[in-house]
């Protein structure tokens, strides 16, 4: 017996690319949100997990609890955790930056705990179930234009929406990357107090960057909650946020293109060596995996601590 | 405040624990001069200047800039108004092109506004067009053309200095402080910022206050000179009669000997 065989077989089905390219696309969407705050502003955001559960069960409570249209449901989920956002930031975004970092932990794990308590609202460990009804409709009008060989790919829709969604939002980021407004941010990462001695308003810029970020975990929120089609607690916890920072390392600090070359590579990783067929129990090979993934990003740190597309003069210069 | 000042310290106290780093000072900036601010290490000059600039908060006494009380204000707000600082240790926006620390600074840029880049993207676009050629105008000034595409970061400490001055130009100041211009410079590019000081005090009646060490710079090139010692103004005055106050004299023998 070959001790590290991986079946190809399930390597080789299309079920499974598809489902690595929607978590993909979800991902990056997710890690969009962390490139704007650590990548171009400097600031450490450790929550992005708290604001993709607030975007996923904002838009699932609105919808099964108060009956609301998904399409209303989708634009308030975003609004709240925009909200979110900002209230985490009000109190700690003028703190030493590492405060930040932990308060914005804490909110992630409040979100959480919420969602596991508040039964009422969330179904708690029981899940929450029946928010994707007018998605499904939608999925099956895309499933119909699409050619009849495809059409057994229920997940294709959602893999089109995803990442049709991930690539629009990367280009307007590089687009307001490139406009005065995210030279202000770059500025205020270099250094926040020449940023201020130059008249910009360095807590409002932070807000905004707070802001956005959280706007991209909701909508990376909406996409795990179609997904799944269930919403449970688990799905929200904090090794999800790291998960996203090892897409950004992997891709490059300051490279929007890169987070989604690197999501794409973390996930068919991820997901390939669920494959690995070794002598071993389910739950040890499931531990390896994140071992696999650990080891990777020391090594990736080690030698080319840029990631794959970032740039390693931005990481070598200071004052 | 008397006639002719752009800039009024009044009384400021600046404490940090029981220790009073600037303890009462008061002095005037004249409009359109070159004024230095000198003192043995541990005057409170640092402090001063952070003060003025919104940089620490004042337990004490006003700063009063073109006519009206500033104390308080935030450090953007101030710097808005056109009185801008530069540091004692140089901030270049390392991992940033020369061009966008030059940029960066310019007042009035609509796309610096998230609604606004969005509502008015032509004007902000006819505005960069204005901001790029002034940085270029003023970049070649500065003998730092030729880096403009570099990163800001792999330019030599005396390349910063003159950046970090050529930066605080684009924000259109009106009364510039500059926190130690001259350490780290070597006498070329030393005799080059001094003479950019006096040609923008002459062309646009720029104003500076400085901070320096060197006294053969502060009587060699300011107007008027300030005396700090101990978080308090000691002497006040024309270069000469600052030079040869025997309060003056005290103070820096004092603080060689102690």
């Amino acid at each position: 017996m070959i001790p590290l065989a991986v079946s190809l077989d399930a390597l080789s089905t299309a079920d499974f690319w598809i489902g690595v390219g929607v978590l993909a696309g979800t991902y990056a969407i997710f890690t969009l949100g962390l490139q704007l705050n650590v990548g171009f502003t400097g600031i450490i955001n450790f929550g992005q997990a708290g604001f993709m559960a607030i975007g996923a069960y904002a838009m699932g409570i609105l919808v099964v609890e108060a009956g609301w249209s998904m399409w209303l449901a989708l634009p308030a989920a975003i609004a709240i955790a925009m909200l979110a956002g900002v209230l985490i930031g009000l109190p700690s975004l003028r703190l030493r930056a590492d405060y930040f970092a932990i308060a914005t932990i804490a909110l992630a794990e409040i979100i959480r705990y919420t969602a596991q308590n508040a039964r009422g609202l969330t179904g708690g460990n029981q899940g929450l179930l029946g928010f994707d009804d007018q998605w499904l409709d939608v999925s099956d009008t895309i499933l119909g234009w699409l050619p009849e060989a495809w059409q057994g790919q229920f997940l294709l829709p959602l893999l089109i929406v995803v990442w049709l969604t991930a690539l629009v939002l990367t280009g307007l980021l590089i687009a307001l990357q490139r406009s005065p407004w995210g030279r202000v941010l770059r500025a205020i990462r270099e250094d926040q107090d020449a940023a201020r001695a130059l008249g910009k308003n360095v807590f409002a810029y932070k807000l905004q960057s707070i802001a956005l970020a959280a706007a991209l975990g909701a909508i990376a929120g909406w996409f795990l909650a179609l997904n799944l089609s269930f919403l449970h607690p688990t799905s929200f916890e904090p090794q999800f946020t790291f998960i996203g920072f090892t897409i950004l390392v992997l891709g490059g600090l300051g490279s929007y293109v890169g987070v989604m070359v690197a999501s794409l590579l973390l996930w068919a990783l991820l997901e390939a060596t669920r494959f690995i067929d070794l002598p071993l129990a389910a739950e040890k090979v499931a531990a390896l995996r994140f071992v696999i993934v650990g080891v990777a990003l020391i090594l990736l740190v080690a030698f080319r601590p840029q990631g794959l597309l970032g740039k390693r003069q931005e990481m070598v210069l200071h004052d | 405040m008397t006639d002719g000042a752009i800039l009024a310290v009044r009384d400021v106290v600046k404490r940090f624990g029981g220790v009073a780093a600037v303890d009462g000072a008061s002095f005037d900036v004249r409009r359109g001069s070159i004024t230095a601010l000198i003192g043995p290490n541990g005057a409170g000059k640092t402090t001063l200047f952070n003060v003025v600039t919104g940089f620490a908060h004042a337990d004490g006494g006003d700063v009063v800039y073109e006519g009206r009380s500033i104390r308080g204000r935030p450090a953007h707000a101030i710097a808005r108004r056109g009185l801008v600082r530069t540091f004692q240790i140089t901030k270049a926006l390392a991992a940033m092109p020369v061009l966008d620390n030059m940029t960066v600074a310019a007042p009035r840029q609509p796309g610096e506004h998230l609604p606004l880049l969005v509502a008015r993207p032509l004007a902000a676009r006819r505005r960069e067009r204005e901001v790029r050629a002034r940085a270029r105008e003023l970049l070649a000034r500065f003998g730092l053309e030729g880096k403009a595409d570099e990163y800001a970061g792999t330019l030599s400490g005396g390349q910063r200095k003159l950046l970090e001055l050529a930066r605080a130009l684009m924000a259109e100041p009106r009364l510039v402080l500059l926190d130690e211009p001259m350490a780290g410079v070597n006498l070329t590019l030393g005799a080059t910022l001094l003479a950019h000081v006096h040609a923008l005090r002459d062309e646009q009646g720029t104003t500076f206050l400085l901070i320096e060490h060197d006294m053969e710079v502060v009587m060699g090139h300011s107007d008027r000179v300030v005396c700090m010692a101990q978080g308090r103004v000691i002497a006040d005055g024309a270069p000469e009669a600052v030079r040869t106050d025997p309060r003056v004299i005290d103070a820096y023998l004092g603080a060689v000997a102690g």
